[in-house]
C-alpha cells in the first residue's frame, strides 16, 4: 500500500508539473495549427535564466517572473519575424513553419552551448531536496509547490482564455481562422500573442524545474517529445484537457516504473500517445468538451 | 577536348599541392583521437581533451618522437556511434594518421574500433570499457582501460571484508556500459553469495526515479549498486534520500559518481556513497600525483580517472611510436602490442585472457564521499581516510 501511495504521490506531483509544459504547446498547437517543435528547447533557456539568477542570487521562484516575461517577448519575436512571414511564402510544403521550429531549437541549443558549455548546472536551493512526510509517504516540498504554481496558473490560463477578450480572440482564432477574421479578429496578431503566452508558460515550469532537476543544453529534446504526448492526449487547444494529459503521463511513467520497469518508461509514454490516437481521436477534449 | 585538358591539369596541380603540403609536415606524427567533445558526454570529453594535449605538450617539449612532434587532430563523435563512424573514417583516409586513440562511450566504441579493424590502423581504446570492445579478436585494437567488470574489483573485497551485505539491488542506465557492468556485478554477487533482488536498468536523462526508488526501499536490501552518469547519479542519490531510503551502503560503479558535478548537483545526498574508481590522485604509481597538480595548476579544475587514463594513453602510443620500425600503421601496432612501461595511469601491457585481446590489467579502488570531498578508502594500502561504516541514515544526520 505504501509502495502504491507514494508511487501515485510521484505521479500526480510529475504530472502537475508536465501538464504546465503541455498548456503552452497546446495553445500554440490549438491557435497555429502546427506542433512546435522547439517548445523544449524554450523551456530550456528559461532554465539558463533561471540558472544565472540563481548564480546571481536570485531564488527561483522569483525568476519565474523575469523567465515568464523574457520567454514571452522570445515567443512573440518568434512568431512575428520567423513563423509569420512563412505563411506569406509559396512553397510545395505545407508545413513550412513546423520545420522551422525544428530549426530554431536547434539554433537555440547551440547558442546556449556556446555560452554555457556542455556542463551540467544546478541550481540547488535550500529547498531542492527538502521533503515532508505524511505518514510514511514522502512528498518533495519543491515540486508539492511548483505542482500548485502549476494548476494555478492553469486555472489562471482558462478564466483568462473564457473571460477576456483577448483569451476569446484565441479561441475564436482556433475554432475558425476565416471566420475569426471577418469577424473583425487581427489573427495576425493573436498568433503573435499565442506564441508568447505559450512560451511564457513552459518558462515557469523551466523555473519550477531548475531547482529539482539539472540544466543542460540538450534537455530540451525529451520535454518537446512529452510535451506533444499531452497535447495529443488532452485534445488540441484545451487547457483542462493538457492538466489531465499531463497527470495521465506523469501516473502512467510512475506506475510503469513500479510495476513493470522503469526500462520501459519511454514505451510508456508512446503506448499511450498511439491508443489514444486509435481509440479517442481528439483525446480527453472530446470528453470533457471544454 | 578542352574540358578533359583542363581537368588533366586540375588532377596534377592538386597532386602537387597534396605531396607540398605532405612535405612540409613531414616533421609532425599526427595522432587521431575522437571524444565526445559536444553532446551530453561533453564534461568528460573535455577533461580527456585537455589532458592529451597536456601529455602532447610535455612529449613534444622533451624532443618528440624521434624528433618529430606529435600533432594530435581531435574529432568530435557527439556521443553517437554513426557520427564516429564518419570522423574515424576521416582521419584514416583523409588525414592517414598512423595511430588512432580516445574513444569515451561504449557504444561510439565498439562502432569505431570495428572501422580501425578493417583499415587496420591501430586504435589505443582510452575510456569505452564495455567488455565486448576487447573481446573481438581485433588485433589492431589495445585497451589502456581495464574492461568494466573489472571496475568492481575492489568493491569486492570491500564486500567481503568491511560490508558483508546479504541482499543487494542493481540499478544501471540502459547504455552498452550499464547493461555490461551490471550483468557482471550481478554474476560476482552470485559468486559472493549476495542475494539479488532487484535488477533495473532506466533511460538516462529520467526526471523521476522516485517509483523506482520505492520499489527497492520496499525490498529493504543490505546494498545498492549504481551504474549511472553524473546527473542520473545525483538526482538517484538526492531522491533515496527524498524517500529516507536506507540500505547498508550505496556504492556507484564508477563512471558518474566520481566526478565534482555530482557533489555539486547531489549535495548533502552525495555524503558517505561510495563508488569504484580506476585511478585516484594518492596511487602509488611515478606521475600520478604531478599529472593531477599541473591539471589543476593549468586548468583551476580537478581531474579525475578519465582524465589520467587519456594523459597516459598519449604516453603508451608516444612509446609505440618511438619503438616503431616505421611510422605506418602495420609496425605501430606491433610496436603498441610489445608495451611495458609504467605511465601516471598505472603499468601498461596489452595481454589476452579469457575472451580478451590485447587488454590492460589494472587493480582498481574505492572512493567515498566525506564531508564534500572524494576521500579514497579502500584498499587499505592506498587509503588516505578510514572508510565511514556503517552510514548513518538520512533522517538521523545533522
Amino acid at each position: 500500500m505504501e509502495v502504491f501511495l507514494q508511487t501515485l504521490v510521484a505521479g500526480v506531483l510529475k504530472g502537475g508539473l508536465y501538464a504546465l509544459i503541455g498548456i503552452g504547446m497546446t495553445l500554440i498547437m490549438g491557435v497555429m495549427g502546427i506542433i512546435n517543435l522547439a517548445h523544449g528547447q524554450l523551456m530550456m533557456v528559461a532554465m539558463y535564466i533561471t540558472y544565472v539568477l540563481h548564480v546571481a542570487g536570485v531564488d527561483p521562484y522569483i525568476s519565474l517572473f523575469v523567465a515568464m516575461p523574457a520567454l514571452f517577448l522570445l515567443g512573440c519575436l518568434i512568431q512575428h519575424y520567423l513563423l509569420n512571414p512563412l505563411l506569406k511564402v509559396e512553397t510545395i510544403l505545407p508545413e513550412n513553419q513546423v520545420l522551422m521550429t525544428v530549426g530554431i531549437g536547434m539554433v537555440l541549443t547551440e547558442i546556449v552551448r556556446f555560452i554555457f558549455k556542455s556542463d551540467y548546472k544546478s541550481v540547488s536551493t535550500g529547498y531542492s531536496n527538502a521533503t515532508f512526510f505524511l505518514g510514511n509517504i514522502s512528498f518533495s516540498v519543491a515540486l508539492t509547490i511548483s505542482f500548485f504554481i502549476a494548476i494555478a496558473f492553469t486555472v489562471a490560463m482558462f478564466f483568462f482564455l473564457i473571460k477576456t477578450d483577448i483569451g476569446r480572440s484565441i479561441r475564436a482564432t482556433a475554432q475558425d481562422k476565416d471566420a475569426a477574421v471577418l469577424m473583425g479578429v487581427n489573427t495576425g496578431r493573436i498568433t503573435i500573442v499565442t506564441f508568447g503566452l505559450g512560451s511564457g508558460l513552459v518558462a515557469a515550469a523551466g523555473s519550477l524545474l531548475a531547482p529539482v532537476f539539472y540544466v543542460f543544453p540538450d534537455i530540451g529534446g525529451p520535454f518537446t517529445a512529452r510535451a506533444f504526448i499531452i497535447t495529443i492526449l488532452g485534445g488540441l487547444g484545451s487547457t483542462v484537457g493538457a492538466i489531465f494529459g499531463g497527470v495521465t503521463l506523469g501516473l502512467a511513467e510512475s506506475f510503469g516504473a513500479t510495476y513493470i520497469s522503469m526500462d520501459y518508461e519511454n514505451i510508456i509514454g508512446m503506448t499511450i500517445f498511439v491508443l489514444v490516437l486509435l481509440f479517442l481521436p481528439g483525446g480527453f477534449k472530446r470528453l470533457t468538451k471544454v | 577536348m578542352g574540358f578533359g585538358r583542363k581537368s588533366t591539369f586540375i588532377f596534377f596541380a592538386l597532386v602537387l599541392s597534396v605531396l607540398l603540403v605532405n612535405a612540409a609536415a613531414a616533421a609532425n606524427i599526427k595522432v587521431g583521437i575522437v571524444l565526445p567533445l559536444t553532446g551530453e558526454q561533453a564534461k568528460f570529453g573535455e577533461i580527456e581533451k585537455r589532458s592529451f594535449q597536456m601529455a602532447a605538450d610535455e612529449i613534444n617539449a622533451k624532443g618528440g618522437v624521434k624528433g618529430n612532434k606529435l600533432e594530435l587532430l581531435f574529432e568530435d563523435d557527439t556521443g553517437k556511434p554513426d557520427v564516429g563512424r564518419s570522423a574515424v573514417e576521416k582521419l584514416i583516409s583523409r588525414e592517414n594518421v598512423p595511430v588512432l586513440t580516445g574513444a569515451y562511450s561504449s557504444s561510439v566504441t565498439a562502432a569505431i574500433t570495428a572501422v580501425a579493424q578493417q583499415f587496420k590502423v591501430p586504435f589505443l581504446v582510452t575510456t569505452g570499457s564495455a567488455d565486448e570492445v576487447t573481446e573481438k579478436k581485433y588485433d589492431y585494437v589495445f585497451r589502456i582501460n581495464p574492461p568494466a567488470s573489472e571496475y568492481p574489483a575492489s568493491v569486492i573485497t570491500f564486500l567481503q571484508e568491511v560490508a558483508k551485505p546479504k541482499t543487494a539491488v542493481i540499478l544501471y542506465e540502459n547504455s552498452l556500459f550499464g547493461q555490461s557492468s551490471s550483468k557482471s556485478f550481478e554474476a560476482d554477487c552470485g559468486k559472493l553469495g549476495i542475494k539479488v533482488l532487484t535488477k533495473e536498468g532506466y533511460n538516462k536523462g529520467a526526471v523521476d526515479f522516485k517509483p523506482l526508488l520505492t520499489k527497492v526501499k520496499a525490498q529493504n536490501p543490505d546494498l545498492v549498486y549504481m551504474v549511472s552518469y553524473v546527473m542520473d547519479a545525483a538526482l538517484l542519490m538526492r531522491q533515496a534520500k527524498e524517500l529516507n531510503f536506507n540500505p547498508k551502503v550505496f556504492i556507484g560503479g564508477g563512471a558518474g559518481f566520481t566526478l565534482p558535478e555530482f557533489q555539486k548537483n547531489a549535495g548533502s545526498a552525495a555524503e558517505y556513497v561510495y563508488s569504484a574508481t580506476l585511478w585516484v590522485e594518492t596511487v602509488p604509481y611515478p606521475g600520478a600525483m604531478d599529472y593531477f597538480k599541473k591539471y589543476r595548476a593549468k586548468y583551476k579544475e580537478d581531474t579525475e580517472y578519465h582524465g589520467a587514463e587519456a594523459y597516459a594513453s598519449l604516453y603508451v602510443v608516444a612509446d609505440a611510436l618511438k619503438r616503431a620500425k616505421s611510422i605506418t600503421p602495420k609496425d605501430v601496432r606491433d610496436a603498441l602490442a610489445a608495451t611495458d612501461m609504467m605511465t601516471a595511469f598505472g603499468p601498461v601491457k596489452f595481454v589476452s585472457y579469457g575472451k580478451k585481446t590485447q587488454q590492460n590489467k589494472l587493480p582498481t579502488f574505492m572512493v567515498q564521499w566525506q564531508k564534500g570531498s572524494l576521500e579514497t578508502v579502500w584498499p587499505k594500502e592506498v587509503a588516505k581516510k578510514k572508510y565511514v561504516f556503517p552510514v548513518p541514515e538520512w533522517n538521523k544526520r545533522k
